[in-house]
């Protein structure tokens, strides 16, 4: 199977992180994207293929798509825009759905499958692998938490609140992927040492249409919560007069 | 001297450090109430590639420099002291001597599958009345025309029970040693495998400190060895064991630093969150200075552990450096461990909390390798030689 991992950079959420001091705080592959590049890196030893992982951004990508070359990944695509940290999910779907015809081109063979974190750990909004499958004209599941080629596509686990779903797919697709119940490996010292040597390839594209569907006006952290009343009147009948009385003078009745 | 670490190296520990936070420190504890060998680390260093990562890569390493694995050393016993022995025991005083005294063959059979992770190394000199005298060794082999037969027994030995490749000491047999008695220059090395015919692990001492390590007696009972398994020159077995435990001793120094160094750092953080006398303790000038102090003469510890890795890795003389850098911060750990749990007070004596498995596995970097007393003899030796 040739198989694409989209990855994203975050802050890495083990350090403190505020708002004022995001931007210093350590780049790290985003977590469900480590799984996702470790249940590809198993399909792959199990059923052959490659496995190639690409990111929007700038030079600073570079370490995360080393790292990921360290573990599991064959290849890896820088697709080089600047600004990339003002597009939302629609734009990078986009981009990321031009540039991929340009990476298969590079890599010489049609991706089979293309895999994305289900969610990214920064802002946890989880929309980016359903709209690339709906850019690319292809069929999306997400929270998946298996994947197994069948004939003419693949037979994907579906985790979700109740239980699983088992759905085949024709391919290409696309799938989101959940935490499995394995972590994903460590870098060996000659992966690590092979992937500080690999070429990051690099693509740019062109998207006429790119422009982000929405804008972020303003990040400001929640007001700290203010210190509740306690109502300890004697009888029920009291502490709801009570309750009413404080409801009623801070005008939300 | 400078003793940074180049871009690769410090990613490689890097790589080390952030395995060692999330796998090795979550176990550290349970190891030593369990007294449990850290499976899980040794299978996954060996992944890792770390458990040859100085030797070359023809022979299964990979080809890092020693400082870097005296680092290893250092980061894992931040940790857990356990795994850092096991590695250190491994690398040092198995892998070393048969990759620097070894045949083609033997590095081609024992270290190749040792420095790759496949096997593990273990190294026996001490006997019941061979200790600091390793001189007096008891365990005696005969050359038997196409094979040696080992007779004797080894005391202490780390990861014995889990190795399978020892590198052994004895002497060897002479008829007319009722009226010559045997002297170090009798003593000849051995590489002997798990399941040799005669060779067998027994026991498992019950220890003080890191009690995950597995420490065993040996006992050779007309052991078989075969002939090619002579390691070194015939006679040269002390020479090997002392340069062996030259490089053993910078490991263990490193281990040394690094329990100290984890004794620190979870005293900081215990002490700013403790809260006594209406403010965290750290606030405190007493605490503040203590591990100001205790922080100064961990960085110098760690300062001659790396000349004395410098010159080993440099070909350089190196025998009282070592010496000097165990001495040093063996004791700089017993005292740091100490003073922590005394900062920490009524918890730091809990087994609860980390602070007394420092205390406890920081006594055994005093002892072995080599007691204080001998990396003294070691340093004067060399300080009425040379001055």
């Amino acid at each position: 199977m040739e198989i694409l991992v989209c990855i994203k950079q975050v802050p890495d959420d083990s350090e403190d992180i505020r708002l004022d001091n995001v931007d210093k705080v350590t780049r790290v592959v985003n977590a469900f994207d480590t799984y996702a590049l470790e249940m590809a890196a198993r399909c792959k030893e199990a059923n052959g293929g490659s496995v190639t992982v690409a990111t929007i951004g700038d030079d600073s990508a570079v370490t995360e798509l080393k790292s990921c070359l360290a573990v599991g990944a064959q290849k890896a695509f820088l697709i080089k825009d600047p600004a990339f940290a003002e597009y939302d999910s629609v734009a990078k779907a986009k981009i990321l759905a031009a540039a991929i015809g340009k990476i298969e081109e590079a890599n010489g063979a049609k991706f089979d499958i293309i895999f994305c974190g289900k969610e990214a750990t920064d802002f946890a909004k989880g929309m980016v692998g359903i709209q690339l499958a709906s850019e690319l004209g292809v069929g999306v599941t997400t929270d998946v938490v298996a994947v197994d080629p069948v004939d003419g596509g693949v037979s994907v686990k579906q985790e979700t609140e109740t239980g699983y779903n088992v759905i085949e797919m024709a391919t290409p697709c696309v799938v989101t992927i959940q935490k499995p119940d394995y972590d994903p490996r460590y870098p060996t010292i000659k992966s690590k040492m092979a992937a500080r040597k690999a070429t990051i390839n690099e693509v740019e594209v062109a998207v006429d249409d790119a422009g982000s569907l929405t804008k972020v006006l303003k990040l400001y952290e929640p007001p700290k919560k203010q210190a509740g009343i306690k109502i300890q009147e004697e009888t029920v009948a009291d502490s709801t007069i009570r309750a009413v009385a404080i409801m009623a003078e801070a005008k939300v009745l | 001297m400078n003793f940074h670490f180049n871009e690769e190296e410090q990613e490689i520990l890097d790589m080390l450090h952030d395995y060692a936070v999330k796998e090795v420190a979550p176990r550290a504890h349970e190891i030593d109430e369990e007294e449990r060998f850290p499976q899980e680390a040794r299978e996954g260093l060996a992944e890792m590639g770390m458990m040859g990562m100085y030797f070359p890569e023809e022979y299964g390493g990979a080809g890092l420099s020693y400082l870097s694995y005296i680092a290893v050393c250092e980061e894992l016993a931040v940790h857990c002291a356990t795994t850092s022995v096991v590695l250190s025991a491994h690398e040092s005083l198995c892998c070393w001597p048969i990759f620097k005294y070894g045949t083609e063959e033997q590095k081609q059979k024992y270290l190749t599958p040792l420095a790759s992770g496949e096997k593990l190394g273990a190294f026996g000199l001490t006997e019941p009345g061979a200790g600091t005298d390793a001189a007096m060794q008891k365990t005696v082999a005969k050359d038997e025309g196409d094979h040696w037969v080992l007779n004797g027994s080894k005391v202490f030995i780390t990861n014995a029970q889990y190795a399978d490749t020892f590198v052994v000491f004895a002497m060897v047999y002479r008829p007319d040693y009722k009226e010559r008695p045997y002297t170090n220059k009798d003593i000849s090395a051995f590489i002997v495998e798990k399941g040799f015919e005669g060779f067998s692990v027994q026991g498992h001492e019950m220890k003080m400190g890191i009690r995950g390590s597995s420490t065993c007696s040996l006992y050779f009972d007309n052991c078989i060895v075969p002939k090619e398994n002579l390691l070194g020159e015939q006679g040269k077995g002390f020479k090997i064991a002392m340069t062996t435990l030259d490089g053993g001793r910078i490991g263990i120094a490193a281990q040394a630093v690094g329990i100290a160094q984890g004794a620190i750092n979870e005293t900081v953080a215990y002490t700013k969150e403790r809260v006594q006398f209406g403010k965290p303790i750290w606030k405190f000038q007493n605490t503040q200075f203590q591990l100001a102090d205790m922080q100064a003469k961990v960085d110098a510890a760690r300062l001659l552990i790396y000349r004395a890795a410098q010159a080993k890795q440099d070909g350089e003389a190196h025998s009282h450096l070592a010496a000097m850098a165990k001495l040093v911060a063996s004791e700089t750990a017993s005292d740091v461990a100490r003073r922590c749990v005394q900062l920490v007070g009524g918890n730091g004596y809990s087994r609860e909390y980390p602070f007394e498995r420092h205390m406890r596995d920081a006594k055994i970097t005093e002892i072995y390798e080599g007691t204080s007393e001998v990396q003294r003899m070691v340093i004067a030796g060399w300080l009425g030689a040379t001055k």
